[in-house]
């Protein structure tokens, strides 16, 4: 697969063993490839210390699993932004409370799979430990596999063999390993049925478990109940990570309501038999006898609302009799309108301005008996412990017939208070800071990849894309505003609250970290060997954006490094030739990848222009006649001013010439493929959904406050799932708005709810 | 309060093509996490050359986007030692005759302050021999030096000086790695020309160059970051100096630097202690959120060599400062939305004003000082009181960060204040404030807890004027206890419900991109 190169650096690996020291220092590119093991982040990470059991320090990338072509990048930046979210990981790993399994220590120890590693794209299927396997044998068995392997015609570079790639990343994140495989399930042991909630546990449990802080996890198991509970995720679409998030909280909302019905019920017979479940009876049976839990909510699974839940009160004024009504509900994230060269907090601004109720969307006003017109206002009466903020940067076409992406530049802080809160709510000024963004990647809504990029407890801004994960400076978080090329835009921001005194804490720690991870990597540079699976402990947070010198230094060490980390046994020999050279030929290969770089960045780039183009191709006419005129007029300026300022500026006209007619050229070769997006399946979806976009739809969740509807748990289900079904239509990678109509039920519905769990 | 506002000239700043021998730096990745140099982004700084009072119109373009100059005179281009579009080149201007100094300053400033590091003869000896003003070394136009990529002047650049009126402006501008010198004065007829301009430009490699256009020459300072080698975000010339200026390093340090000394290494761990010379400096180390760490004092004994002083406020990047126009205080923001009032004469530092959420990107002094706007990425223009050291309103209406704001010292008198905003928004808006005429918010019950905390002083017990601010020295022998000083300097940020709102008087929409055109 990877041809002559890979051998040639396996092979070179393997010499090296025997030889070390003997290779010759001066070659170029081979030798001054990265080592796949020493990532930035596996270097962040030595000296890290003992692992802590709360799973704060585990960073693993997760497997894009691949059935039958259906990515799933949309699943792995979500689920990375939940573990990363600490309140709802650490409840996560709490409920239930008591398991039947449950030794006096707590959990039985958890064993997941291992993949083996994989070599060059192929599975080694024996999934043993690689752990446990000597050093030696690895690198046997790597040659073997590599000696093993015909010889492919060098048929044009591999994406992932050009190093700096994502591809060659992710290729050497799973070669690096563990491959934590999530095949199996485990919730009996948690004492209830497989659900999304129990598998999404069993990912953290393994995470949680496993020796090794890095690596990568497969989600199979997670996907598979998943989708077998969400029948719209089966297709082969690309599917929306907001919808996905929303359907992942309201199942763990479901599922953990679920259970805790299922041992009410089961309880009385069970009593003196099992201690948990009794003591879990007696809480229940306590609030019940309170009067405060009887079906709105049973203790202990409130935890999804507590984190994530907020309410809305929605102001609305009768324009006709002036009598103004307040309605609350809740709701698990805000989806809010985008406006060009915005910001988030206007955004949100806009989200609680004054919306006039009219025409098809009339407001039945209690008072005077019939539809009237309206005036109504969205505020926040109270602030959820962590917001989730969904930019909508998919919106409908005139015609309604396809979603375009927006391009606009939204600019979000790394901190937030919100303006728009009622004036009773309680701490209106809490303040936020922006821990995940989920970055949407692509030209519009049907094709694309999402990664996530996270703030982790002490180490820093991590981007995690699929297999990959990688440290990244805090100002990296600022690169998907909208406006910079390559069409990655910031799409679901997760902020949560936190003081000032954090704040500043964290400020005034910031800088002097970089200092002293610049010292350290000296240190590391001069090499502490460490047993197998443990790290050198290290404070470190990625290097902020600095002065070329730092860069350079940064390169160097990285090949200097020598600790031997696990799953890197062949890395001893290879790293000394690399450490008694100097800096020169790792410049020099740099060069090389640049140039080879360049050529394929320009083609994936034009691919991605393709696709935006796509999107955007009537505008972008209108908007080149534009272009055109202005250019004009101003070209006729400057004729007739003087000469000089011409010939200044021949060079920079030229280009722009040069890219409006690749431009034009684009834009013809891609007009086919508009069309067979449209048919694959959401051109009669369209209209379901554009009816519903014309509202100025501000909630997004559907099934968000189904947690109150109405008293019976089973009835409860049945009837949000077909209010889901009923209301949104089939939800396509814009979650579609509310029908207002007929949520309008809903929500009062969600309003009586919301009333008695105030009681709780 | 009405007044007119004409556009005068509306710039296109033109990004040159890149230099022939340089390799455009293309990576179409966008979640390549390779570092990028950081950059304090385009900026255009004006220098006035009229005699009388002209207003010091400040317009800045946010945006990257402008196509062409029909202006330019001549495009130099300074490449950052390889390193991208992180180059800025911020004011300055002491004008060769006195007739042609940047006159709004002259005219505002109140009474006379003594001159930064006053009394410190270690510091005038060097700069004696002022009787004849002194060029910088280099010629640009035939530099090889690896620093500067290309020059391009203006063909007949010395006729072109000599022909233009005295009046209008110069501005100078950087887009990415070029920077521009723009001549936009009115095709009018000739009467004195310029001799002498000093300008300054800090670099993304946190060099900094001394440059004189008419001329043409220049000199490194602070080559390959000896002195620091972190970005410089700000800087400007330290008022009524004809030597030293002022430069903000993106790792929170303030350096004064003086344009004909040679730099010396300088590492801020070998304090070169200030002791004997004034008493109320030092010691910042114990509590750097609170006090000034003063790395190098102004009246330190060293003054042979580059830096004059170097004080580091704190770890954050520092997107802004502005001297007062009584020339005693500058007001600093930085990306932590924290706003500091620094006594620069006296190495001092006053007070700490948080944002509302987010950094903090530009500000200003009202031009009788009672008053610093900043603008920041809460997408509020704040008003400050020095003198009472409180918030005084928080200016809303932007919608996105603020970055630029400015008052409009023809519309200010002692009651009655004008001032205008720009922003990402694309906007101008222009702001009325009057003293005495700001409501607080109704409700004034509201309870304040979780992360607004009221732990500390409320912040109007403390009302001085700033002179009797400047005069107050903070001894050595006061016990610090509990983060607890004779008075607060740390403030709180305010509720939204105790704060009052301003709206703006006018909104004028100056940019509209070439983004997707709204649908209604």
């Amino acid at each position: 697969m990877s041809g002559i190169f890979g051998i040639k650096k396996w092979g070179g690996a393997a010499s090296g063993s025997m030889s070390p020291g003997v290779t010759s220092p001066s070659k170029g590119k081979k030798d001054a490839e990265p080592e796949p093991e020493i990532t930035p982040l596996v270097k962040m990470l030595q000296h890290a210390g003992p692992i802590r059991n709360d799973g704060s320090d585990k960073f693993y990338g997760m497997e894009n699993v691949q059935y039958a072509n259906f990515y799933y990048s949309y699943c792995n930046s979500i689920v990375q932004a939940l573990y990363y979210s600490v309140p709802f990981r650490e409840h996560v790993v709490k409920y239930p409370p008591h398991s039947p399994y449950d030794t006096p220590n707590g959990h039985p120890p958890i064993f997941t799979p291992i993949r083996a590693p994989i070599q060059n794209g192929a599975a080694v299927s024996p999934p043993g430990k690689p752990k446990g396997i000597s050093a030696a044998e690895a690198m046997k068995r790597r040659a073997a596999v590599n000696a093993g392997q015909p010889v492919p015609a060098q048929a044009g570079q591999k994406p992932e063999d050009k190093p700096d790639s994502p591809e060659y990343k992710k290729k050497h994140a799973m070669l690096a390993g563990p491959i934590l495989e999530l095949t199996y399930e485990n919730a009996s042991s948690y004492g209830m049925e497989e659900s999304t909630f129990t598998a999404l546990k069993d990912i953290f449990m393994a995470l949680i478990a496993n020796s090794s802080r890095t690596g990568v996890l497969s989600p199979q198991r997670f996907l598979e109940i998943f989708k077998r509970d969400n029948e719209m995720f089966r297709t082969s679409m690309h599917q929306d990570a907001h919808e996905f998030y929303g359907l992942v909280l309201n199942a763990v909302i479901s599922n953990v309501e679920a259970n805790s019905h299922r041992l009410k019920e089961l309880e009385p017979p069970h009593d003196d038999h099992n201690l948990a479940l009794s003591m879990k009876a007696a809480v229940t049976s306590a609030a019940t006898a309170m009067g405060l839990a009887s079906g709105t909510r049973s203790p202990g699974t409130g935890w999804v609302h507590d984190i994530f839940e907020g309410v809305l009160t929605s102001e609305t004024k009768c324009l006709t009799c002036e009598t103004a009504s307040q309605r609350d509900e809740t709701f698990l994230d805000l989806s809010i309108d985008l406006e060009e060269h915005s910001s988030v907090t206007s955004c949100l601004r806009k989200f609680s301005a004054e919306e006039m109720l009219c025409e098809r969307n009339k407001f039945h006003c209690d008072n005077c008996g019939g539809l009237q017109e309206a005036e109504k206002r969205m505020k926040i009466k109270r602030l959820p412990k962590i917001l989730a903020l969904h930019l909508k940067r998919f919106k409908y076409t005139e015609d309604m017939t396809r979603l375009q992406k927006l391009f606009h530049r939204v600019v979000y802080p790394y901190h937030l208070r919100m303006f728009n809160t009622t004036d009773d709510a309680e701490d209106p000024d809490r303040l936020y800071e922006l821990y995940a963004v989920v970055v949407h990647i692509g030209g519009n809504a049907y094709h694309g990849h999402y990664v996530s990029v996270i703030k982790t407890q002490d180490r820093g801004w991590l981007l995690f894309d699929d297999e990959m994960v990688e440290p990244v400076d805090k100002s990296y978080v600022r690169n998907f505003f909208g406006d910079k090329p390559g069409q990655a835009c910031a799409y679901v921001l997760f902020y949560q609250e936190t003081t000032v005194e954090a704040m500043r804490q964290e400020m005034e720690a910031e800088g002097p970290t970089e200092v002293f991870t610049a010292t350290k990597q000296q240190e590391t540079a001069n090499g502490h060997p460490q047993p197998n699976g443990t790290y050198p402990a290290s404070v470190s947070k990625p290097v902020s954006a600095s002065p070329p010198e730092e860069n350079r230094e940064f390169v160097s060490l990285d090949h200097a490094v020598s600790s031997p980390l696990p799953m890197s046994n062949h890395t001893i020999p290879r790293i000394l030739p690399t450490a008694a050279s100097p800096q020169v030929p790792i410049l020099d290969a740099a060069r090389v990848k640049t140039k080879e770089a360049k050529e394929r960045e320009k083609k994936e780039l034009k691919e991605a222009e393709k696709a935006r183009k796509v999107a955007e191709k009537e505008k972008q006419k209108a908007e080149e006649q534009k272009r055109k005129e202005a250019m004009q007029t101003r070209k006729d300026l400057l004729k007739s001013q003087d000469a000089e300022v011409k010939r200044a500026l021949a060079a920079s006209k030229h280009s722009a010439a040069e890219e409006e007619e690749r431009r034009k050229r684009e834009v013809g070769s891609s007009t086919s493929t508009s069309e067979t997006g449209k048919e694959n399946g959401h051109a009669e979806k369209g209209f379901a959904r554009g009816l519903s976009r014309a509202h100025k739809g501000s909630k997004s969740m559907s099934r968000k406050s189904f947690g109150f509807l109405g008293s019976k748990y089973g009835e409860a289900k049945t009837h949000a799932d077909d209010s889901n079904t009923a209301v949104e239509g089939d939800p396509g990678p814009q979650t579609p708005e509310k029908h207002s109509k007929s949520t309008k039920d809903r929500f009062s519905f969600s309003g009586l709810g919301r009333k008695k769990s105030n009681l709780i | 309060m009405a007044g007119t506002y004409t556009l005068k000239d509306d710039l296109h700043l033109a990004t040159p093509p890149p230099h022939p021998s340089e390799a455009p730096v293309v990576n179409p990745n966008p979640l390549a996490t390779t570092p990028q140099p950081a950059t304090a982004g385009t900026k255009l700084s004006l220098l006035s050359l009229s005699s009388r009072s002209s207003p010091p119109f400040l317009y800045r373009v946010g945006t990257n986007q402008s196509t062409r100059s029909n202006l330019n005179s001549s495009i130099q281009e300074h490449p950052g030692e390889g390193r991208a579009s992180g180059d800025q080149f911020p004011p300055s201007s002491d004008g060769g005759d006195t007739s042609a100094t940047g006159s709004a300053r002259a005219t505002l400033s109140i009474g006379s302050a003594p001159a930064f590091g006053e009394g410190n003869t270690f510091l005038s000896a060097t700069s004696k021999d002022t009787g004849k003003r002194r060029k910088p070394k280099n010629n640009i136009a035939k530099s090889n030096s690896s620093f500067i990529s290309r020059c391009i002047v203006h063909e007949n650049l010395a006729k072109r000086l000599q022909d233009r009126p005295a009046e209008g402006y110069f501005a100078f501008a950087n887009i990415n790695r070029a920077f521009q010198w723009i001549d936009l004065a009115s095709p009018q007829k000739v009467t004195k020309s310029q001799s002498h301009i000093d300008l300054i430009m800090g670099f993304s490699t946190g060099e900094i160059i001394w440059y004189e256009p008419i001329s043409q020459k220049y000199t490194r300072l602070n080559k390959n970051g000896l002195i620091n080698a972190t970005p410089v975000s700000e800087i400007r010339w330290i008022p009524g100096s004809e030597n030293l200026f002022l430069a903000a390093h993106m790792d929170g340090s303030l350096v004064v630097y003086d344009k004909e000394k040679e730099d010396f290494p300088f590492s801020p761990d070998e304090h070169s202690s200030p002791t004997n010379d004034n008493s109320e400096t030092s010691n910042g180390e114990s509590d750097s959120s609170t006090k000034l760490q003063i790395d190098k004092s102004v009246h330190s004994r060293n003054q042979k060599t580059n830096p004059v002083s170097f004080w580091k406020l704190s770890n954050q990047r520092i997107n802004a400062f502005a001297f007062s126009p009584d020339n005693r205080h500058i007001a600093v923001v930085s990306e932590d939305g924290v706003l500091r009032i620094i006594d620069y004469l006296k190495e001092e530092l006053l007070d700490i004003f948080s944002s509302y959420y987010g950094g903090l990107l530009c500000v200003c002094w009202s031009p009788d000082g009672k008053y610093v706007l900043t603008g920041g990425q809460d997408d509020l223009v704040s008003i400050w009181s020095v003198a009472e050291a409180m918030i005084v309103a928080r200016c809303q209406g932007h919608q996105s960060w603020v970055t630029a704001v400015c008052f409009d010292p023809w519309r200010c008198d002692d009651r009655n204040y004008r001032f205008g905003s720009v922003g990402e928004d694309c906007r101008l808006l222009l702001w009325d404030f009057s003293v005495g005429m700001l409501h607080k918010p109704k409700t004034s019950s509201v309870r304040q807890r979780g992360s607004i905390s009221s732990r500390l002083a409320n912040p109007l017990q403390r009302a001085e004027t700033p002179n009797t601010t400047a005069s107050k020295l903070r001894s050595n022998s006061v016990v610090s206890v509990d983060g607890e000083y004779e008075h607060t300097i740390q403030h709180d940020v305010e509720p939204r419900a105790t704060t009052a709102t301003l709206p703006p008087v006018m909104i004028q929409i100056l940019y509209v991109g070439w983004n997707l055109p709204k649908n209604p």
